[in-house]
This record gives structure tokens, sequence and C-alpha cells, in this order.
């Protein structure tokens, strides 16, 4: 028990004590000139099956229906270090980030329902680019350096409810609101000192609004299918109280299957649609899809996955295409109570010229009071 | 055991997830933010108005210095002289604390003068002492004293410099270079024909200085604490007995210089330095559109001179640009936060650039800020030096304002 806490103890620190907490999922270059990075809804558990387990992970955001086999009051949270390398005209840059991209807390609410309230990450949008470059000014060329930053995400705050008609019925519906503001900053420095350095900083704040809905069907014991869809309004971002931009956002749709053949194997898989070309131009259309499993038991298991699918993001005529392998593993203390989910993710981006190549640790706490 | 190798574990994830970095080069337009920095400059030639020139901040009795200068020049030799007056101790001096006696006289003198500028490409310069006829003071003029007649020494620096010790054997004279302030330090012995003790006087004198040289010659005088100073060797009458004497070292009771000719009358011109000093002050009719809404970076006053810069060739002065606090013309408070100068070279007549981009930013911070630019010289009445630019009424030639700015940045914008 002493050791089960201390674990905990552990995990909270390494979850809540570094400082650049961000909610926000991972970053990419793609998404510099686009709207941002997409987050992933999933937790440590659900990621470490690259995301197959998401649609039937009670804890993972992706999904409603799923919350109502969450037996009992559930808190989770999940942070992640990701170490990328953007290579990009035969130039490597490494990057690194801490992000915590899932927090959430559901629990029943009488003997039909389970609710649910927690963020996710929607868009990442921390980023940070120098140029260096030149113009001719007062009849002279001037070298510079820019540097353009932004840091923040627009966070999808989700209140959800799920219930469960029958053994083999369950369905959940959710509210989201998408908030979140970035620091922007542009600087420009002139070689030439009687230059003053340009700078120039402003909050953009974001705002949004969502539904989703999903079902989950037990076809057979051991057998089990999701869907889900979700409709966001638009992101519209404002400066100074100011729009400067309304851009509208995707549908989705999405489903999985979830294969049990024995207490100690768990098989899924799941793909997902979304509408991102609606951002304007230079978004796309993407699919994913994903593959994992999970070996063991539950008090501490072995998972395994891939995934694959385009990015929202990127120039030319083509979306980006992503593709990525994960595993992780778990334990429980404090008799169920407490669990601890680790995940490492290898992640490869390709498209336009930039090839990114991500390794990401994720920790999760999952705590049942 | 289990606990610490944990405690370990989340040590190091910790250690390695408290460090970010973002920073990537930019691969445009690809991987680059749609918005830019856009830099717009732009030449405003019609912004400055209602300028005008002032003349009489710092007259030359007001200034530290006292300026000696023997200057051939366009309109003349531009002679300038020191003067100054040293009062005397009265016509009696303490013998003991009973007793008084007259001074009959002084056997001798010795006068330290500090030269605080000079030109060292000036050769065989010559220093010309006078006593002048008393009283001088605040009102003295150019015309009221000069010329001077009553020479009492002429001193050679260059040949005292080169001699043993810096010391003339012959006649007591000695100069001390000061290496920390670049000073001479000169001292020169009065003898008893020029060390004349005048009880009458309560043994007031008063000296004019004059300078000559192989090229042009100008240097300055320190004032105050950096002298003139005197030392009188008195004979007084004890009990019918004279007896020597070494009262206190005096300084200058009254320090300044005159010269001729005087600056020209002021006119339609921007007329900055000179003595007494002159300030011109110009009025910015400053762009909305650049003070509202855009970070300036560089702006740059453009002034063409009118005539040549008077002056020594080796009296290089500096002028510089500030904002006021108020706009009351010639009297307007100056706002002493920023300022920006420029060298002033003498006989040059290039365009003068001098970079406000301070000032400007000042006045986009504090809309209230009058947006007015005095221009002044640096110090004050301490150079003879005087420029004169072309007004706004000048077409061509006029002062103009080249503004470099950035347009606010896009921020939110996809």
């Amino acid at each position: 028990m002493r050791r089960a806490v201390g674990t905990v103890v552990a995990a909270v620190a390494l979850l809540t004590a570094s400082p650049p907490v961000r909610l926000s999922g991972q970053d990419s270059q793609f998404g510099i000139r686009g709207l941002g990075t997409p987050g992933r809804w999933e937790s440590v558990r659900a990621r470490s099956t690259g995301g197959a387990f998401g649609p039937f992970d009670g804890l993972s955001p992706l999904m409603e229906a799923q919350l109502a086999d969450v037996a009992q009051l559930t808190a989770t949270a999940a942070g992640g270090t990701s170490h990328r390398d953007a290579e990009v005209s035969g130039t490597t840059t490494a990057l690194r980030a801490t992000r915590f991209p899932v927090m959430g807390v559901a629990g029943p609410v009488g003997r039909r329902f389970v609710v649910a309230a927690g963020f996710t990450t929607y868009l990442d949008k921390s980023w940070d680019v120098t140029l260096r470059d030149s113009l001719p000014l007062r009849g002279v060329v001037r070298p510079y350096t820019d540097e353009i930053t932004s840091d923040g995400s627009v966070t999808d705050v989700r209140l959800a409810a799920a219930s469960r008609l029958s053994r083999r019925i369950a369905i959940g519906a959710a509210v989201h609101v998408l908030a979140g503001s970035t620091r922007m900053t542009a600087e420009r420095r002139f070689d030439d000192s009687t230059f003053h350095p340009v700078q120039q900083s402003a909050d953009v704040r974001y705002d949004g609004l969502g539904v989703s809905g999903s079902v989950l069907i037990g076809l057979a014991p051991g057998l089990s299918i999701a869907g889900w869809a979700r409709s966001d309004n638009r992101l519209r971002a404002k400066v100074a109280d100011t729009t400067s931009a309304v851009t509208d956002l995707p549908l989705m749709a999405g489903g999985g299957l979830l294969i049990v053949p024995s207490a100690s194997a768990r098989f899924a898989a799941a793909a997902a649609w979304r509408s991102w070309s609606k951002a304007g131009a230079g978004a796309f259309d993407t699919w994913s899809w994903s593959a994992g499993a999970e070996f063991g038991s539950r008090r501490m298991p072995i998972r395994l996955g891939v995934r694959g699918g385009q990015v929202p993001f990127g120039p030319g005529p083509k979306a980006p295409t992503e593709v990525a392998g994960s595993l992780g593993t778990g334990r429980a203390f404090a008799q169920g109570r407490a669990f601890v989910d680790l995940g490492l993710e290898r992640l490869e981006r390709r498209g336009g010229g930039l090839t990114e190549r991500v390794w990401t640790v994720l920790v999760g706490l999952t705590v049942r009071p | 055991m289990t606990r610490r190798r944990l405690a370990l574990v989340g040590a190091v994830l910790l250690v390695a997830a408290c460090v970010e970095r973002f920073t990537a080069p930019g691969h445009c337009p690809d991987f680059c933010p749609s918005g830019q920095i856009t830099i717009v400059d732009t030449l405003l030639t019609t912004s400055i108005n209602r300028d005008s020139a002032y003349r009489g901040y710092v007259l030359a009795y007001q200034t530290p210095l006292m300026l000696a200068a023997h200057l051939p020049g366009a309109t003349g030799i531009l002679d300038s002289r020191p003067i100054f007056r040293i009062n005397g101790v009265g016509s009696r001096l303490v013998l003991s604390t009973t007793d008084t006696g007259a001074i009959r006289g002084a056997d001798s003198a010795r006068l330290q003068v500090r030269i605080v500028r000079r030109d060292t490409a000036t050769h065989n310069l010559w220093l010309h002492l006078y006593q002048l006829r008393l009283p001088i003071d605040t009102s003295t003029t150019f015309g009221s004293v000069v010329p001077f007649t009553d020479s009492l020494r002429s001193v050679n620096i260059d040949t005292l410099l080169a001699q043993p010790g810096r010391k003339d054997p012959v006649t007591g004279d000695s100069v001390v270079v000061d290496t920390v302030n670049h000073h001479l330090v000169l001292s020169l012995k009065l003898d008893a024909a020029a060390a004349r003790y005048v009880g009458t006087d309560s043994g007031t004198v008063a000296y004019g200085i004059r300078i000559a040289a192989d090229t042009l010659a100008s240097i300055a005088f320190g004032k105050g604490t950096f002298g003139p100073v005197l030392q009188w060797y008195l004979r007084v009458d004890s009990l019918g007995k004279d007896v020597a004497r070494n009262p206190a070292v005096l300084g200058a009771a009254f320090a300044g210089f005159v010269f001729a000719p005087p600056p020209a009358p002021l006119d339609s011109t921007l007329a900055v330095g000179g003595v007494p000093s002159a300030h011109s002050l110009l009025r910015v009719a400053f762009p909305k559109f650049i003070r509202d809404s855009s970070q300036i970076i560089r702006g740059t006053l453009f002034l063409v001179p009118a005539v040549p810069a008077r002056g020594a060739p080796a009296d290089s002065f500096v002028i510089e640009a500030r904002t006021v606090f108020a706009d009351f013309g010639g009297k307007s408070p100056i706002d002493p936060r920023l300022g920006e100068a420029v060298v002033i070279h003498p006989e040059k007549r290039d365009t003068v650039k001098i970079e406000v981009t301070n000032l400007l930013q000042l006045w986009a911070a504090d809309s209230t800020h009058p947006t007015v630019l005095m221009l002044r010289p640096q110090l004050e009445a301490q150079f003879l030096g005087e420029i004169r630019f072309y007004p706004s009424i000048a077409p061509l030639v006029r002062p103009t304002l080249q503004v470099t700015f950035v347009r606010p940045f896009r921020f939110g914008v996809p």
C-alpha cells in the first residue's frame, strides 16, 4: 500500500510539476501554416495501442458511449514528452516539448447515466520559427533575422453523458466548448543596429462550439463495434476583442472494432474521417486508421499498436501522411484504485519536403478513489 | 527499494520533461506562418513646419570654459580672448593676531591657468598675457578691452613643453601635463614689473589672454575649479620694515571671454550653437497613421546647411535633437530623457543626418507629447562653432524626416 502511494505520488509529480504546463497535444511544423496540429483524444492506454482502443476506452475523450461502462468515479490525466526531429532541405532541427493532452473525470449519476467532464487538446498552436533574409531599405540591402512564435493551444472542454440502453447497446453524447489562447510574437532584428528591433506581440483568443454523439454495440460476447460523429461550428480568433479570423471546423466520423478472444488478449481497430478541407486553403480532408492489441491481465498489460493516416495541413496538392508505432504497459496499485500507464510512440510524418520523426514518452495516471 | 527506483525514474523523466525547445529554422513559404513583418519606409518632406531659431540660452561668462581663438574666416579673423579678474586681499595684510601692515607692493606673482582643450596639431602656439584696465565684468565687450596694450608676458607652449622637466629656468615658467584629464597646467611667473599690486584697487587685477600659432589657433581654458589662480608674493610694512608675506592663492572673481566678430544676427535659417548659444525649434506634423498603428524602427532627420559650419576645423562640436515637454517657442522646457546627437565638422556643408528614432518612438507611445524637435549644442557656448540649416520655407532644401516603421502584424490569421 505504501509503495503504491509512493508510486502514485511520483506519477502525480511527474504529471503536474513540469514548468511548461501546456494543456496541448503534439506539435508539428505542418501546423504552422494551418490552424495548428490536431490533438489526439486518447488516454495513454489507447495511445499505446495506436489509438485503436480509443473508441472502447472509457477514459479516452474520443467518444462518449464507452463511458457507460465506467462503474465508479474515475479521474485521469496524461502527460507526454516529445523529442522531434524536423528534416527539411537536408537540415535537421531537434525540437522538444512536454504536453498534458488529456485530463478528465467521469462517474455514474444515478443508475443509468454516467457523466464526464474534462479537457483535451483540439489544436496545438505552439511553434517558433526563425528566418534569415534581407530586404532593400534606404537604398541598401539590409540582412535581418525574424523570429515568429506562437505559444498556446485550443482546448476542447467536454461535458459528456452516456447510458447503457441494454446489455448490448450504449449511447453517449457530448457538448464541446473550444477555448484557448496563444501568445504570439513577431520579432525582427536587423544586422544594422541603427534600425531598432521590431517586436510586436498579441494574445489571440479562440472560441468555438461542437456536439458529438456515439454508439457502442456488443454484437456478440467478445465482439463490439463503435461509431461516433462530431460537428464543430467554427473557430473564431480574436485579438483585443476584434475578430481577426473565422475558420470553419470539420465534421468528423469514425468507428472501431473490438475483439476479446480471451481474458488475456484484446484486439482493436479503428478508423476516422475528418473534413478539415473546410478550414480553407492548404487544408485537406483526412482519413486515419489504427490497430492495436493488449495482452495480459488488466493489472499489468502489454500494449502494442500501429496507426497511419493523413495530416490535415501542409503545402502542396496532397495531404502529408503519418505513420506511427507504439507500445506501452500499465500497472495497477492500491487494490486497483490507481493505475499508472506508460507508453512509447515513434511517429513519422512526411509531406511537402518535410519529414518529422518523433519519439514520445507518455505517462498516464488514473485514480478511482 | 522499488520506491527508490521509481523516484529515480521519476526524477530523470522530470528533468527531461523540463526542457522545451521550439525554435526551428523557417522554410518559407511552406512551413512559415502566413503573416509577415511588413516594413515601410517613407520620407516626410512636408511634415516639418513653423520652425525658428532662438539665441541667448548660455552666454560667454556662463560657460565653464574660456575660449581663445585666432581663426581666419570668410568674414575676417575670428578673434576670441579670455579675460578674467582676480580680486586682491586689500591694502593691508594681517601680520599677526594683533597687527596688520600696509601692503607695499609685490615682489612677484605666479599665475596658473589650465588649458583644457587644444588641437595637438597646432604648432608654435603662443600665449600672450596682458593686464587689463579695471573694471571688467559680465558687461565687458570685445570693443571695450581690445586692443590689449599692456603686455605682461608671452610664452611659447611648444617650447615650454620641450624644456627639460617642462620648466623654463630663465623665466621660471613651467607646464604640467595632466594625463588623466588631458589638460596642460601652465604656471607663469610674473616678475616685480609684471606683478603689480595696487593698493588703491585693493590688489584687484584683470588679465587678458591672446593666442597665436602657425596654423589655426583655438584652445579653451578652464575656469572655476580649473583656474585661473594667482599667488602673490607681497612686501608688507611691519613697523617701518618690509617683510615678505604670501597670502592664500586667489581664484578668479570673474572669468569669461570676448570675441569678434559677433555671430551674424538670426534670420530665417535654423541656427544651432555659437556664443551666446542658439537653439532651433522644429514643429513636426507627425502622421497619425504612423503614430497610432505601427512600430517605428528608425527615424532620421535630414538638415541641409545653409552655410558651412563656422568654427575651427579641430573644434568639431556636437549638436543634439531633443523633444520638449511643452511648446512655448524658444522657452519650451526641454525633455532631458532622450536626445540624439551628431558631430558637426566646421567648414563642411554636407547634409546633416540625426537619428531621432527614440524621440519618434516616444511620440508614438505618448500621444500627449508635443511633436516638437529642439536642436541645440550638446555643450552650450563651449565652442565658437555654429551651424545654420535651411528652414522649412526653403522648398527644395527644407528639413525632412525619413521614417521606417512596421505595419501591425496580422496575428491570429491562419
